[in-house]
């Protein structure tokens, strides 16, 4: 028989320093989260395809990895967390008083395209706020997503802040059809200056024409809310973006954030404030949020949501992390087992280990094979340090 | 980054055309035009490096973003999809996508599922679905007319310039599928980290096509 060697493509082992990275990154970010309040959930890593469906996830369903069961059920790997989470909180949750904080470290499955350097697995770690509105709500969220990012020890990131509703009224002013409103947001959506002003070549005389034509430039800093107020006027988002602005400032958190109007990705999903998180070195964003004020109502329980998740892996391998180097080994004698290990532990990790070798000759080829600058011998007498 | 921006471009007719349109921007691309064994040129006058690749690898550089920006045909960006920003239409490499069959042949009337060759499989299977249409179809990677004169195939979705080399094989277009031309994309994350200097690089190009039209 032909014992498969490889792992499946999409997946990989992680060894060593991938490992301390990610742990890394989910110990800094769990910290976070339990500090601030949010208390941990764990889903199943297969549930019902059906739920991801139904809940008009934006996972496509080719994305989905699937299983059939024995009862011919078809399942899924989990292939997002926040579904699974707002099921928990409007069925087992919904005796609890609102808001309810809760986080997640969990991996998501999504089967991508082959050979494009994707991966199947993705470790994700983020919060979802059940059940509060309004501009507290968000303002935590955000400085949240910050903080996430600031405990990492990412050098350089930003937040980019945007809103679903921006987009939804400046569309809901043009009298344009369904069909070719999707094909507009397609185009503000990757940015395709080209595209977006054939598709508005025929409404040119209309009033949101303008700032239609303007959106995928409106990125950058605050003044890009100024611009957006001149060519739009006031609106209700517009406003709310700039309040959270102004406290963010206040608190601190102003340098970080950005903002991009021409985020219009998943609008049937987003209700309100969406938000990204860049960081030099990643080839895309690392971490992705937003407000689903609809989404607990299809599991039957009406209550606004807003949350965020992490690419754990992705801020991973923006840390240079290295795996400790073994200096010393330990060869010791009849009846010091306690002293050994005590010196074992008061070392930094991995930095030190026990010899199982019953000769000190065997002790010290055991080291010289492992790079260890020496061997410290431990008997009757007491410490000696032998260099290799 | 080190305050360099690096761009890929597609080898062949859209680097010739590129470079032109870079010179004429004002940046010296003489490390581009005799290349030598070096695979990645530095630019002398201007924070910019320069790659070359086959037309889907500059897509998948600008996504994976080792590469902030590229330059490719619409032709790949419609077969190999993907998430970047496709910002600006640079106007050289036009051609169109057409529907071709056998001069005087009827490829629609017909209840028989249709059969269509093509280096596109995805443009050509995006094509027929727009339109509620089953066809089956035929991955072909050399030269497509082949198909029909073999009679492997109804017809053929493919690039059409001229028009001459269908025409000689007894082809002829019935419809057109896509317009063609070079695009500038740029990966989302460089856009929103190097804003400034992308945004400077868009508006000397931008600057540069309309002083062309």
């Amino acid at each position: 028989m032909n014992i498969h060697i490889n792992t499946p493509e999409g997946t990989r082992d992680r060894l060593f320093a991938e490992c301390l990275e990610r742990r890394q990154v989910q110990s800094a970010l769990v910290e976070l989260f339990r500090r601030r309040g949010y208390t941990e959930v764990i889903t199943p890593d297969v549930e019902f395809y059906d739920l991801f469906v139904q809940s008009g996830n934006p996972v496509p369903q080719e994305a989905m990895l699937k299983i059939i069961d024995r009862s011919g059920k078809i399942m899924v790997m989990r292939p997002d967390c926040t579904a699974p989470i707002a099921r928990v909180a409007a069925t087992k949750l919904k005796h609890l008083a609102l808001p309810q904080r809760l986080y997640y470290d969990q991996t998501v499955f999504r089967d991508r395209q082959a050979h494009a350097g994707g991966s199947r697995e993705i470790a994700q770690c983020g919060v979802e706020m059940i059940g509060a509105v309004g501009d507290k709500a968000d303002l935590e969220m955000v400085a949240m997503a910050v903080d996430a990012l600031r405990a990492c020890t990412l050098p350089q990131f930003h937040i980019e802040l945007g809103h679903a509703g921006f987009y939804r009224t400046l569309a809901g002013r043009m009298n344009m059809p369904q069909e070719e409103l999707e094909r507009l947001r397609a185009a503000i959506e990757g940015k395709n200056f080209a595209l977006l002003n054939d598709l508005l070549e025929p409404y040119r005389g209309e009033d949101a024409c303008a700032s239609l034509r303007r959106l995928p430039y409106l990125f950058g800093g605050v003044e890009v809310l100024d611009e957006a107020r001149k060519l739009a006027g006031s609106c209700d988002s517009l406003d709310h973006l700039g309040r959270l602005y102004s406290e963010l400032s206040e608190a601190g958190y102003g340098g970080c954030v950005r903002f991009d109007l021409g985020l219009v990705h998943q609008l049937d999903y987003y209700t309100g404030l969406v938000f990204r998180g860049y960081v030099e070195g990643a080839g895309a964003p690392v971490l992705s949020g937003g407000r689903y004020d609809g989404l607990m109502e299809q599991f039957g329980r009406k209550a606004e949501a807003i949350g965020f998740a992490v690419d754990v892996d992705a801020v991973g391998a923006c840390l240079d992390v290295e795996t400790p180097k073994l200096k010393t080994v330990i060869h010791y004698g009849p009846d010091l087992l306690a002293r050994a290990l005590a010196l074992v532990d008061s070392r930094p990790a991995g930095s030190c280990e026990l010899s199982p070798c019953r000769t000190l000759d065997s002790t010290m080829n055991l080291a010289r094979e492992k790079g260890a600058a020496g061997v410290l011998l431990l008997d009757a007498e007491g410490e000696r340090w032998l260099t290799v | 980054m080190s305050g360099r921006l690096r761009i890929a471009l597609t080898k062949g007719r859209l680097q010739n055309k590129s470079v032109e349109l870079f010179e004429a921007m004002g940046l010296d691309c003489a490390p581009v035009c005799s290349p030598g064994r070096r695979l990645i040129h530095e630019l002398p006058n201007y924070p910019l490096d320069v790659v070359l690749a086959k037309a889907p690898d500059v897509i998948t550089y600008v996504e994976h973003g080792v590469c902030d920006l590229g330059v490719v045909g619409k032709d790949t960006i419609l077969e190999k999809g993907g998430a970047f920003y496709e910002v600006l239409d640079l106007g050289f490499g036009r051609c169109r996508f057409a529907l071709a069959v056998k001069k005087d042949s009827s490829f629609y009337g017909t209840y028989k599922t249709r059969r269509v060759a093509s280096k596109y499989p995805n443009v050509t299977r995006a094509f027929f679905e727009g339109k509620g249409m089953d066809v089956d179809i035929i991955k072909i990677e050399g030269s497509v007319e082949l198909a029909p004169i073999l009679n492997l195939a109804d017809g053929i979705v493919d690039i059409v310039e001229t028009g001459a080399t269908l025409k000689e094989n007894g082809l002829e277009p019935i419809e057109d599928v896509a317009q063609v031309s070079a695009r500038l994309i740029v990966n989302t994350a460089s856009m929103k980290l190097y804003k400034n200097e992308i945004t400077d690089f868009l508006s000397r190009m931008e600057r540069e096509l309309e002083g062309e039209a």
